[in-house]
Parts: structure tokens; sequence; C-alpha cells
């Protein structure tokens, strides 16, 4: 699996060298993903392909800054694309509360054995310091990310004051820190 | 000021603020904020990269779903479009030298300029403004650039409309009218987007007329800094006035 990192971040680097085989390469590899991201925060097919588009035409643009990143390309990448999803849902109203509740009724699946192969160190350590968090606040930070709720969306679908919520993310976010870096 | 990103030197502040951030919680504003904080300051820009990182093994949650094909030929299409600009840049006074390398667009482009022109001043109580006639299309190779120039003869007022200007950098599109083998004469500076509107100094009225040629050229920020044009042309045309 390092090798497949250290190819991608190849044709990433080599985007910012303008080069449009690779540009295309990246975008074979990594849009499947990069649309899941899209269609799972934004919820909505339209909005999600345009999404795409902008995610793409920014890493064209910030390829550049990849090197420099010290961030690995998947990560990178990911972080485009949920950055510009989550741009995009912050900028309309708010999503409607059916689609909130109606998307908790589905339990968290664990992660297929492949997929779970492919966790790296970090992965594993984020996995265990979630664990140590308090269920509801680490299921709350799995929610924030993966969907890209607000803190007002989160409370609502807790059922606790928005502050409770900002003090269980803020808190929960402290204690990864001091968890990561053990 | 109780803003997100004047917690410098609070290292825990710093941490729930790059971890808030990176989650996805924040308002549309806040994000905003985090976003400049991140482009002048590297080392929150370092946590902010850490967070990142450091959750992304939640991203295996994201199912992969292949996009519809149509998308790829659209961003590569947008993406090409912005190299060629920038690959023009470098090329800059070669391109201007040359009126061979000058893509001609023929201009279907035809305007009761002269007609408007006598309308209005054998009938100056006639105040309702017409709507404005168009004097010329201006287009680049490959439309990278579009432009449509209208001009009020009553007023002098130029009115641009350019299409597609996805020119992102520092740089200002400068509107220039050439006159045979007279050297460019500057005519303004465009707005980079929306419609944008020159007033032409009287004394440059005289200029727009049959044949003249009217160009774009992209040049540093703020306009050319010689009065003569610098950038390569985006897009031009030939005013035509019947």
């Amino acid at each position: 699996m390092k090798s497949k990192d250290e190819d991608l971040s190849h044709l990433v680097a080599r985007i910012a060298l303008q080069d449009r085989t690779a540009f295309r390469a990246v975008y074979h590899q990594t849009s499947p993903k990069l649309f899941g991201v899209c269609l799972r925060i934004l919820k909505d097919r339209e909005d999600a392909q345009d999404a795409l588009q902008e995610v793409y035409v920014k890493i064209w643009r910030n390829a550049p800054r990849f090197a420099g990143s010290n961030v690995g390309p998947m990560p990178w990448l990911g972080a485009i694309a949920r950055n510009h999803a989550i741009d995009v849902l912050r900028a309309r109203r708010p999503p409607s509360d059916s689609l909130d509740n109606e998307e908790r009724q589905f339990p968290d699946g664990a992660p297929d054995p492949e997929t779970s192969a492919v966790l790296k160190g970090e992965g594993r350590r984020i996995d265990r310091c979630m664990q140590e968090l308090d269920p509801h606040r680490a299921e709350a930070v799995k929610s924030a990310y993966v969907e890209g709720l607000s803190y007002q969306e989160l409370a609502k679908r807790h059922e606790v004051p928005l502050n409770t919520m900002r003090t269980w993310l803020r808190r929960s976010l402290l204690s990864l820190r001091e968890c990561m870096e053990r | 000021m109780n803003n997100p990103d004047q917690s410098e030197g609070d290292r825990a502040r710093d941490e729930v603020l790059a971890g808030e951030y990176v989650l996805g919680v924040l308002s549309a504003e806040n994000r905003a904020r985090v976003e400049a904080r991140i482009r002048r300051d590297r080392a929150f820009a370092a946590i902010v990269a850490r967070w990142e990182e450091n959750l992304s093994p939640l991203n295996e949650e994201y199912e992969s779903i292949a996009p519809p094909d149509f998308i790829l030929p659209m961003v590569e299409r947008r993406v090409l479009s912005a190299r060629r600009r920038q690959e023009q840049g470098g090329m800059l006074a070669a391109l201007w030298g040359s009126l061979a390398l000058w893509r001609f667009v023929a201009l279907a482009s035809l305007f009761l300029f002269a007609g408007t022109m006598f309308f209005n001043a054998r009938q100056p109580v006639a105040v309702t403004p017409q709507p404005l006639r168009p004097l010329a299309e201006l287009s680049g190779e490959n439309n990278a650039v579009s432009l449509a120039a209208r001009y009020d003869a009553a007023n002098g007022h130029l009115r641009l409309t350019p299409v597609a200007t996805a020119a992102e950098d520092q740089h200002s599109l400068e509107l220039w009218v050439i006159d045979g083998a007279d050297p460019a004469v500057s005519l303004g500076i465009l707005p980079q987007s929306g419609e944008g509107e020159l007033s032409v100094p009287e004394t440059l009225r005289p200029k727009l007329k049959d044949g003249v040629t009217l160009a774009v050229s992209l040049e540093p920020y703020g306009g050319s800094p010689s009065g003569a044009p610098t950038g390569p042309v985006l897009a031009k045309g030939r005013a035509q006035m019947h």
C-alpha cells in the first residue's frame, strides 16, 4: 500500500508540472472516492457533480502546494473535496431535518476487511483514540467529519443544547490530540 | 474582537480551532476566517494539516461511487484553457509583436452604431436610453476569453461584457484600440468578471471608428506599467460601424 501511496504522490506532484496524463490518472484513481465524499456531504447528485468538477479544478490549481504540504496524497485530496463540499453545504440553507433523521437510522458498519488492511499506523491510532472517547461524543466527532454537520445540526441530532455540543466536541478534540501524541 | 483567527499563541485554542475546521463544524463565516489564517500563518497551517492527516482514516466511511463520464472532459476544458493563458503569458512580447499570430476572428456583429448616433442627435428629447448596440465581439484563441463591446455614442460609454475570464491570478485585462499601424492606445482596465463599462475620454472617441481593432491584453495588476501593451493578446476584433 505504501507504494500505491507513493505512486499517487508522484502523480499529484506531476500535476504541478501541468502533466495532463498524470491528471487523468489521478482522476481515474480517486474520483469515485471523492465523488462519494461530495455525495455524502451534499446529499444531492447534481450538487455533488458540480462540486466534483470544482474539486478537480482545485486539485489542478493547488497541486504545486502538495509537495510542501507534508500530507499524504489521499488525505490531501480528501481535504480538498471535503472542504469544498462543506463550503457548498454552508452556503446553502440548512438541510431538512427529515434527511438527517433518516440518515441516523443507519448503524455504522464496520469497515470491510480490505479497507481495514489499508489502515496505516495513523489510522489505527485514531481508532484507538476514538474508542477512548465517550461513545456519544465519538459518534458526534465522526458524523461531524463524515457528513460535514454544523454545530447546530449536531446539537439537534444528539438532542443537546448547542453549547453542550460545542463543549463536547472541543473537549473531544483536545483528548484526541493528547491521545495521538502519546 | 474575539475572532477565531486571533488566538495566536494559545496552543490549545489553535488545536481546537484547527480541529473544528477540519471536522467541518464551523459556520461559513468562521471557515473563511480560518482559511485566511491558514494562508498567512504557517504554524497554524501545519496544525490544520496534521488534523487532516490524523482524521483522514475516517475517509473510509465514504463509499466509492463512479462519477458520470462527462465530468472529466468538463474539468479538462476548464484547466486547459487556464493553462493556455499561462503559456501565452510566457511569450508576451512575441505574441504582441506578431500580428500574424493574432487569430483574426471576423465578426458578424454588426451594428447600427452610426444610425443610433444620428437618431440621438436629431431627437435630443428622446431621453429613454436605447439598448446599447454591440460594437464588436472580441474573442481569443479557442475562446479562452470572449468579450462583447457595446458603445453608447451619446455619452461615450463603452461597455464590455467579458465571458469566461477565468484568470484567477493577479492580472488585469486592459482594452486597447489600434488604428492601422499606430501604436495601441489604452482605453482602460476591464473588471475581471461580470459586465464592465469604460468611459472613453472625449479625446479618444474619434478613435472608435470603422475598421479599428479593439484588443484585450493580459497586463500586470492595475494595467500596463509602460502605457503600451506588454502582455499577450487574449482577444481582439475589428470594429464595424455601419
